[in-house]
């Protein structure tokens, strides 16, 4: 997943829905662990900011 | 360092949790990420007086902003009708930086020792029972150890996560949320205004609740939308002239509790625990419930020196017996909704207009199955 923290409110609501534990919340900064992110979205649809994106390419290569 | 018991969060589950902890005279700390407790805000900030009853408090008007009434539901089409509680239940509107705050006080007075800024980064986990927390303050790690802790660390609690409990939701069973504080919106300040609507609020709904100085708190709530809350907020608020002076974001569980609320060394409360209404979102006076429960289980485990999961069942049979009931049927009412489009939403809206919920008969239901037989299809299993 692509992050941009610009567009983060720092909710959390992300990690709710997370099913690998890639994302977590710290002191108002969430951090992404992109070695265990699988690119499943759930993140992207949940986020009420739409701070989180499908690298397009990576799932192009999935294909 | 050494506790009783570790609350971690301090926004109403953690404070009121603590505070019964430490009424009943046990040694409890509070953890705290946010260097100030209430903020941000991550609620429409709506609640009944059964929150008072719950906390054994007058409610004060340092944080009271306003009192509701009932709700007027607006149908996509444009129907509204106003809806009262069937008791003389009073609503509120709350400020909850203030009301947070001064629950947290109170759980100091009581007793409870507060960390703030302080991040919890991993339990301690002794012969699979949690004995601690390791936390982080500014650039200081430290290990600190207790008979329990409670986990009220808001919704997808990775708290419980590493206790083993399984907090994953599914995105349709997550609201998204956005609000606005505005000025300059007209509305009543004694009733909230919902409203229903695929264009409006998919799979959720939009929101006006007023407060007395013209501020109102305007927000939406949608599940499982290719667009964002915030591009639906953005949308709903052009068909106001009010001006946004403060954002708010958050995530809230809308589908029952998570399937175990203890286990050795732990238990789970608030939004963490999945204590929240499926159908309206609302979870403050379920968090105080369920949180008063668990500082009082709390206080019983450390006294009778049993903090092992077979003692804190006891904790989740309490909260269930209290407000299970409350869960489930408003899950079974969400579902309905859920299946609802917009046109039996309309149809649903003409019927309950001027309606007494009450006085609805089988007379008056032959009337909307020649409106929207679908509708009443819909309906069946829960009239």
């Amino acid at each position: 997943m692509k992050f941009d923290i610009e567009r983060c409110g720092y909710c959390g609501a992300c990690i709710s829905v997370c099913p690998t534990g890639s994302l977590e919340l710290t002191e108002n900064r969430i951090i992404i662990e992109n070695k265990t992110c699988d690119d499943c979205g759930r993140c992207s649809i949940i986020c009420p900011l739409g701070a989180f994106f499908v690298e397009v390419e990576k799932n192009l290569s999935k294909l | 360092m050494k506790y009783d018991v570790i609350v971690v969060g301090g926004r109403i589950g953690g404070s009121v949790s603590s505070l019964f902890a430490s009424k009943n005279d046990v040694d409890v700390l509070m953890i705290e990420k946010n260097p100030e407790i209430g903020v941000p805000l991550q609620c429409a900030e709506a609640t009944s007086e059964l929150t008072f009853k719950t906390l054994g408090i007058q409610p004060s008007k340092r944080y009271i902003c306003s009192k509701i009434y009932g709700v007027e539901v607006h149908s996509p089409d444009g129907t509204h009708f106003k809806m009262q509680p069937s008791g003389d239940e009073m609503g509120y509107i709350l400020d909850r930086k203030v009301f947070d705050k001064s629950l947290a006080v109170e759980s100091a007075k009581a007793g409870t020792d507060i960390m703030i800024w302080t991040t919890v980064k991993d339990l301690i986990i002794k012969n699979g029972k949690v004995k601690g927390v390791v936390a982080k303050h500014l650039d200081e790690t430290m290990e600190i150890k207790a008979d329990m802790v409670i986990a009220a660390d808001g919704v997808g609690s990775n708290i419980s996560r590493m206790a083993g409990i399984n907090t994953l939701y599914g995105v349709k069973d997550v609201g998204s949320c956005v609000q606005y504080k505005m000025v300059g919106i007209d509305a009543d300040p004694n009733y909230m205004q919902l409203y229903f609507g695929r264009e409006v609020a998919p799979g959720g709904y939009a929101w006006i609740f007023p407060n007395e100085d013209g501020v109102t708190n305007v927000g939406i709530g949608i599940r499982d939308s290719n667009e964002t809350a915030y591009h639906y907020l953005n949308k709903f608020i052009s068909n106001f002239n009010g001006m946004p002076f403060e954002m708010n974001v958050g995530g809230v569980p809308l589908s029952g509790p998570v399937e175990k609320t203890y286990t050795d060394g732990l238990i789970v409360v608030g939004d963490a625990a999945g204590h929240v209404d499926p159908l309206t979102g609302g979870g403050i006076h379920l968090a105080t419930s369920c949180a008063k429960i668990a500082g009082e289980v709390a206080a019983e485990a450390i006294k009778n020196e049993d903090t092992s999961a077979e003692f804190l069942k006891r904790y989740e049979e309490e909260w269930k017996n209290k407000i299970g009931s409350i869960i489930k049927n408003s899950l079974k009412y969400r579902k309905v909704l859920d299946k609802l489009n917009d046109k039996e939403l309309n149809a649903l809206a003409r019927f309950l207009k001027g309606r007494d919920l009450d006085s609805i008969t089988s007379t008056s239901l032959l009337g909307l199955v020649k409106e929207s037989p679908s509708l009443v299809r819909h309906l069946k299993n829960v009239l």
